[in-house]
């Protein structure tokens, strides 16, 4: 099956991060989640597909096309909501938009006004005196208005009130119903992912923890709480991310049909997994492996 | 690449507008002290080398939106293809325009007639592309700051050179023969005679220095991480 992004063994080194061989596939007509701890990756991923940051080793593919041999066909079938919303800032909003317009030869100025009415953006304003909510509304009717069957969005929530913030998220749904169009966005709020995703790919420390459908993961992944002798011997082995208590452990478990079979009848609890949780407890088993390795 | 023009052009014309009065009372003052057409020529070319390269090729770097062009479908190379062509255009718009202004004013020293020969026209481009030859690739790299740090260090290694000439000691002083050395060359670009021979060889030199200048910043551009 073709996808509409396809990551093979991405690498990208910088002076003090290096992304490590990521590997991902978003299907097309699909939503998928870029969920991780701040540093992890998520924007270094979105910038190299679409090629503004070059890329160490590996290899992108989208719509099955070369991201750097196909850059303009690729790019002119992609929209794109980048985290500093960098537009000319001196210029209207209008003027903003007609500048991007000429590079795209499905531009739609009839759903760009529409995009902006129902956004409640001032055409006449400067892009400078909209506030970071408003620039981003702004770059999402851009990427929204030239029918884009790729979306890329970097925390495109963020600065956004919850009620636009649940509009969007619908929009994005609706979007993605006519099987064609599919939409990658980086998030810290989990709960949109909830709502929305399909697919949840997590990074940390530019590694790939994990990539699979958010039912999977939800079905899979879960919290255990239990006393501490537990940790010790063979059930040990099921957790990850331990922290103990005086009174017990909390941890995170990839396999909770295994663990609810192994920790039967030994006064643990297993409780159902938040995408919150998940990101918190795999921040935090990131940190605890750099304190031991610097031990 | 039209694409690329246009935006530039979009955002060039306002620019040329609001610089247009500072221009022209350079041009004008200049023109009125200075009587020697050579020397009128390097200055001309110095600042529109200077100028106009640098409102073009830094105005991403300065409104922050290198990002956002190199996300829109165009290649980089058609970027760096579309600035150059840009920047050259200005540079010709600047030059033609510094050359008619001075033709009309009353009171310029120098007569246009003696600038527009094609030696004249040939040293002012040879000038002009050894400037924008080190702006281009440097500002592509490093950006607004990158040039700015290249020409405070620049103007730093002049004075650097110029205590040393006078407190090196001597005639045998090396810096001074450094320093004679540029002059002379100057000079013979300058004063050499306008030959077949030696306009091809600095017509030769100039489409050099700008495809060489060229394809770094091409390579530079295409590493840059945005």
């Amino acid at each position: 099956m073709e996808h509409a992004i396809e990551i093979q063994s991405l690498r990208k080194e910088y002076p003090g991060f290096t992304l490590k061989d990521v590997s991902f596939a978003l299907p097309h007509g699909a939503i998928m989640g870029l969920i991780g701890p701040n540093g992890a990756g998520k924007t270094t991923v979105i910038k190299l597909i679409l090629n503004i940051v070059r890329r160490t080793a590996g290899e992108v593919k989208v719509f099955g096309l070369d991201s750097i041999g196909d850059e303009e066909e690729v790019k002119s079938r992609t929209g794109f909501v980048l985290d500093e919303t960098p537009f000319y800032g001196y210029l209207k909003v209008k003027g903003a938009a007609s500048v991007i317009a000429r590079f795209y030869k499905t531009w739609d100025e009839a759903r760009f006004e529409k995009l902006c009415r129902e956004f409640d953006l001032p055409r006449r304003k400067r892009v400078n005196a909209l506030s970071r909510g408003m620039k981003m509304k702004l770059a999402l009717a851009v990427a929204l208005s030239h029918g884009a069957e790729l979306i890329l969005l970097d925390e495109p929530t963020s600065g956004l009130d919850p009620v636009f913030r649940r509009e969007l998220l619908e929009r994005l749904s609706g979007l993605i119903q006519d099987g064609r169009t599919s939409v990658l966005f980086s998030t810290h709020i989990t709960s949109d992912l909830e709502r929305v995703a399909d697919y949840i790919t997590c990074l940390r420390d530019g590694e790939l923890v994990f990539s699979a459908t958010r039912d999977e993961i939800l079905e899979n992944w879960a919290i255990v709480k239990g006393p501490p002798e537990l940790l010790d011997g063979e059930a040990g082995t099921l957790f990850r991310s331990v922290s103990r208590g005086p009174y017990g452990f909390t941890a995170l478990t990839a396999d909770k049909d295994k663990a609810e079979r192994f920790l039967a009848g030994q006064g643990a609890v297993i409780e159902r997994l938040r995408l919150d949780d998940l990101v918190f407890f795999l921040g935090q088993e990131g940190r605890q492996r750099e304190e031991a390795a610097r031990e | 690449m039209l694409k690329i023009l246009r935006l530039e052009y979009l955002f060039t014309r306002k620019q040329i507008l609001i610089v247009l009065p500072m221009f022209s009372a350079y041009f004008a003052y200049m023109a009125s002290q200075i009587d020697s057409p050579r020397v009128f020529i390097i200055a001309t070319s110095l600042m529109v080398g200077l100028s106009m390269p640098l409102t073009i090729l830094a105005r991403e770097d300065k409104f922050k939106t290198a990002s956002l062009v190199c996300s829109l479908p165009v290649r980089r190379s058609t970027v760096v293809l579309g600035k150059f062509a840009a920047t050259w255009i200005t540079i010709g718009i600047g030059l033609g325009y510094a050359l008619l202004f001075t033709a009309v004013l009353p009171f310029a020293k120098v007569a246009v007639s003696e600038i527009l020969s094609a030696k004249t026209l040939l040293i002012s481009l040879f000038l002009v592309s050894l400037v924008f030859a080190v702006i281009l690739p440097f500002t592509l790299r490093f950006g607004l700051t990158g040039i700015i740090i290249l020409l405070v260090a620049c103007q730093l290694l002049g004075i650097v050179v110029l205590l040393l000439t006078h407190f090196g000691g001597g005639a045998r002083n090396p810096m001074r023969g450094l320093l004679r050395a540029i002059v002379g060359g100057l000079k013979t670009l300058l004063y050499h005679e306008p030959t077949a021979g030696f306009l091809l060889a600095l017509l030769a030199a100039v489409v050099a220095l700008i495809a060489l200048s060229f394809l770094v910043g091409l390579a530079l551009y295409g590493r840059r991480d945005l």
